[in-house]
């Protein structure tokens, strides 16, 4: 593939893009730096600001925006995570000036009328209640709690839980929206249906117009040290229990990341899910999933174990998650696994970029990460570069179960497991 | 999009999508075979079988789909449908023999060994427990078997527990072998390749591959609803919910583009198959504005289930804290009363009308989504029913939405599911 092409604007934006021309429309990723970690002790601030930005701005009510986005058929929409406020959408190259245009004055004018505030106060209420009723939420929550402690912005809940939602007022978001939204640290990435003077006319100029104070996007403080601990949440009225162990990863720009990537790939992912999977689901049935998980992002990471059990079986299934990890030093990765592993890495480049939102993603998490526009090109050789070594080193080095947290969620009694 | 469409002596049906310019290639094989086609004892027993198909037979080994795939870097899965099954691998498209030999293998050799059988119950059991966490599944359960009585859409694709732990692996295999065949399947390739080459590998993988008796066409059809049926279910749940499902005409039914404006204009569009959509959520609809809007409610969906069959379309509802059941009912009541008073007018047709032709558009995102799309559309009757039944929906008339919105929307035909949610217990 052509390198993407990748422009500065004079407000400091980033717009990074990539024709596709068998795509007929047009998909956009992009992402500014107003997630937890810029919300500091107003907790839940970012995440109730993220799901305002569709609510009206100074020259269309919610209705409005909605009726319009959907009367040209585009989408437009933001999410809150632990480092970015980030939005996407789809157009068409007929509307892609509108549904910029609209994307802007919706970071830079809008106008949280206090009705709308009510209605998504009212949802995070019920979403907090819907995701304290789900097993895999539930302990996924708390393990992110047990391995980032202390508050940390990739640990705590996003919404800041139901004392923090009932407390935040008009004026937190106005104040949040104005320190952290605009042009510094935005990037916007474009596929599909693109050329040169679609980017400069229909997108490049109206992001242009956003306007800030030039402040550097937050720095996010590394993650405080882990205490490994194993909690259990009761739910007596579910019918399966789910599990959830996890230790610290490492940040995405990491010397160990692609052997841990690698590695974690070959333990709970390649395939019907890794070597866990195989164990788990394959040859003794006991879950329908079980696999493993690699968050890497700019301070910090987290690996991770998911899988749903029969409450019978709560007790097999850790066991057999514990062998897997155990496995690793006395049955290491073989040189057939990692061969198999590299070849799915760089295989996958043509398969996990065949859509135009893919490509989309990619291109968002190459500039944010600084990974370089020519990182796609440079990838097979990054992997071929690893050796069998690095990456058994790796796996025994991250994925040691007394390192590691574990908490499950369900109808589990009082008992207490150990992983 | 230029589509190449031949059937082999066996009675396969092959579709070929070639893309010029892209390395990715999406394989898909679709049954014509669901949930549907059992009969009660035996639910969930095609969703068993797809699980089986995974596990080798004939030239694989377990685990080799698995491993072929993966070293190929690519993504595989199957989907077990009340109408239909699909499997598809998508992989770099040099690699396409890979992708014809296993589902040749998979269309009539599949090992069916009795410990992997056993060893699949618990997986699947596990999967429907995963799915009773859920107080939405509850509701769709409850939805779907009190407005069937008779034709099998009565259970949900999953099966019922009690059958998935007493089946056996002999009549699992009997059902396999009775539909997995070439002339009661559909094979399609979207992605980079040469069509006349692509056509000689597919002969050479399933030309030898022999026909069966076609299966009986099924007799059994749901006799007229008459009177509402209601069911108020109370148990442990964050959030109460309302289900309401109106029995609607099979897919292939002329009042089904009618009904796909109608679905819009109530509760916006989100393609045919949901996957391209994601998370994205319409909000440009008339439910949207009056449920949530209003308060009433935290989320809104109104989902039109094209099927073979009759089957329903579903308005589904999660309450605000605080909203009344009985309120939000009173409110959709008041909604379709309007629809069936008043066309939409010409603004909101069209405002409609354009969402569904954008999905129609975004939903031919890369060759997976493509291959899903044409898949869905066979399992249905035809490859190309979604860009026939888009080229209906140009056509049709604001009355006509006000039409079958009187015909269909009607309270004698409706079943209404209340899911009171109960404090959770500590």
């Amino acid at each position: 593939m052509n390198l993407p092409d990748r422009t500065v604007l004079g407000n400091g934006a980033v717009l990074v893009s990539h024709a596709l021309p068998s795509n007929p429309f047009i998909a956009f990723r992009g992402s500014v730096p107003a997630g937890v970690a810029a919300e500091g002790s107003d907790h839940g601030v970012a995440e109730f600001t993220s799901q305002l930005l569709l609510s009206g701005t100074r020259r269309m009510s919610a209705a409005k925006l909605a009726d319009r986005l959907e009367g040209i058929g585009a989408t437009l929409e933001f999410h809150n995570g632990e480092e970015l406020l980030s939005f996407q959408g789809r157009c068409t190259r007929e509307t892609a000036a509108e549904t910029v245009r609209i994307l802007v004055e919706c970071l830079s004018q809008p106008t949280f009328p206090p009705k709308e505030i009510e209605r998504v106060r009212g949802e995070l209420l019920n979403d907090l209640r819907i995701e304290a009723d789900d097993t895999r939420a539930r302990a996924f929550r708390q393990l992110s709690r047990l391995v980032f402690p202390k508050d940390h912005p990739y640990g705590r809940d996003p919404k800041g839980g139901e004392a923090r939602v009932r407390r935040i007022r008009r004026a937190d978001i106005v104040s949040f929206h104005e320190a952290h939204v605009g042009p510094e640290g935005l990037i916007l990435a474009a596929t599909g249906d693109v050329d040169r003077a679609l980017l400069e006319d229909a997108i490049a100029a109206p992001l242009s117009r956003l306007r800030g104070d030039e402040s550097g996007p937050p720095a996010i403080p590394p993650p405080p040290p882990h205490r490994p601990g194993s909690e259990s949440i009761p739910m007596p009225h579910k019918t399966q229990v789910d599990i959830a162990i996890g230790a610290p990863g490492v940040p995405r720009r990491h010397a160990d990341y692609y052997a841990l990537n690698l590695a974690n790939l070959l333990f709970g992912r390649i395939g019907l899910y890794g070597r866990l999977g195989r164990n788990l689901r394959d040859d003794q049935g006991l879950a329908y999933y079980a696999f493993s998980g690699l968050d890497a992002r700019t301070a910090g990471g987290m690996w991770s174990i998911s899988a749903g059990v029969n409450p019978a079986n709560l007790g097999k299934a850790i066991d057999s998650i514990r062998s897997e990890m155990d496995r690793l030093r006395t049955e290491p990765f073989t040189l057939d696994e990692i061969r198999d592993g590299k070849d799915n890495q760089v295989g996958s480049l043509i398969v996990s970029l065949e859509r135009n939102a893919e490509v989309a993603s990619e291109l968002h998490r190459m500039e944010y990460y600084g990974l370089g526009m020519d990182f796609l090109e440079r990838y097979p050789d990054i992997i071929g570069d690893l050796t069998g070594e690095r990456v058994r080193d790796v796996a025994r080095k991250y994925f040691l179960p007394s390192a590691s947290s574990m908490v499950v969620a369900g109808p589990v009694g009082r008992a207490r497991f150990r992983l | 999009m230029p589509t190449r469409v031949e059937t082999l002596d066996n009675g396969l049906k092959v579709i070929l999508r070639p893309i010029p310019d892209t390395k990715a290639l999406s394989t898909w094989v679709v049954y014509r075979i669901g949930s549907r086609n059992e009969v009660p004892g035996m639910t969930g027993s095609t969703h068993w079988v797809e699980h089986m198909l995974f596990k080798g037979g004939g030239k694989l080994g377990k685990g080799d789909i698995d491993k072929m795939i993966s070293r190929l870097g690519g993504k595989m899965n199957a989907f077990t449908d009340t109408d239909y099954t699909m499997y598809f691998e998508t992989i770099p498209a040099a690699a396409m023999d890979t992708a014809l030999m296993i589902e040749s293998e998979r269309m009539r050799n599949a090992a069916f060994d009795p410990k992997e059988v056993e060893a699949e119950r618990t997986v699947v059991i596990s999967e429907r427990e995963g799915a009773e966490n859920q107080p939405d599944f509850a509701v769709e359960e409850e939805l779907w078997g009190l407005a069937f009585h008779v034709h099998p859409y009565h259970w949900t694709a999953i099966g019922y527990k009690q059958d998935l732990a007493t089946l056996d692996r002999d009549p699992l295999y009997r059902h396999y072998l009775r539909y997995y065949a070439p002339n009661n399947a559909s094979l399609i390739l979207v992605g980079g390749f040469d069509p006349a080459v692509a056509m000689q590998h597919v002969r050479e993988a399933f030309g030898p591959l022999k026909p069966e008796t076609r299966p009986d066409p099924l007799r059994l059809s749901e006799p007229e609803q008459h009177g509402e049926r209601r069911s108020d279910l109370e148990r442990p749940g964050p959030a109460d919910l309302l289900s309401v499902g109106w029995h609607i005409p099979a897919a292939s039914h002329e009042d089904t583009p009618a009904l796909v404006l109608l679905s819009t204009v109530l509760g916006g569009w989100r393609g045919i198959v949901p996957f391209a959509a994601g998370d994205w959520r319409p909000r440009s609809n008339r439910l949207y504005r009056a449920l949530v809007d209003a308060r009433l409610a935290t989320d809104v969906g109104v989902r039109q289930e094209m099927k073979l069959d009759p089957a329903l379309l579903i308005a589904s509802v999660t309450l605000a804290r605080g909203a009344a059941l009985d309120r939000v009912e009173a409110v959709l009541d008041r909604e379709i009363e309007k629809i069936q008073k008043s066309p939409p007018p010409k603004s909101e047709l069209a405002r409609a009308r354009q969402q569904v032709r954008a999905w129609a558009r975004y939903e031919q995102d890369g060759v997976t989504f493509q291959g899903i799309l044409l898949g869905a559309g066979e399992g249905l009757g035809s490859w190309d029913f979604g860009e026939t039944l888009l080229a209906k929906v140009e056509k049709v008339r604001a009355e006509q939405v006000r039409a079958v919105a009187r015909t269909y929307l009607v309270d004698e035909h409706r079943t209404v599911v209340r899911f009171h949610a109960q404090e959770v217990p500590a």
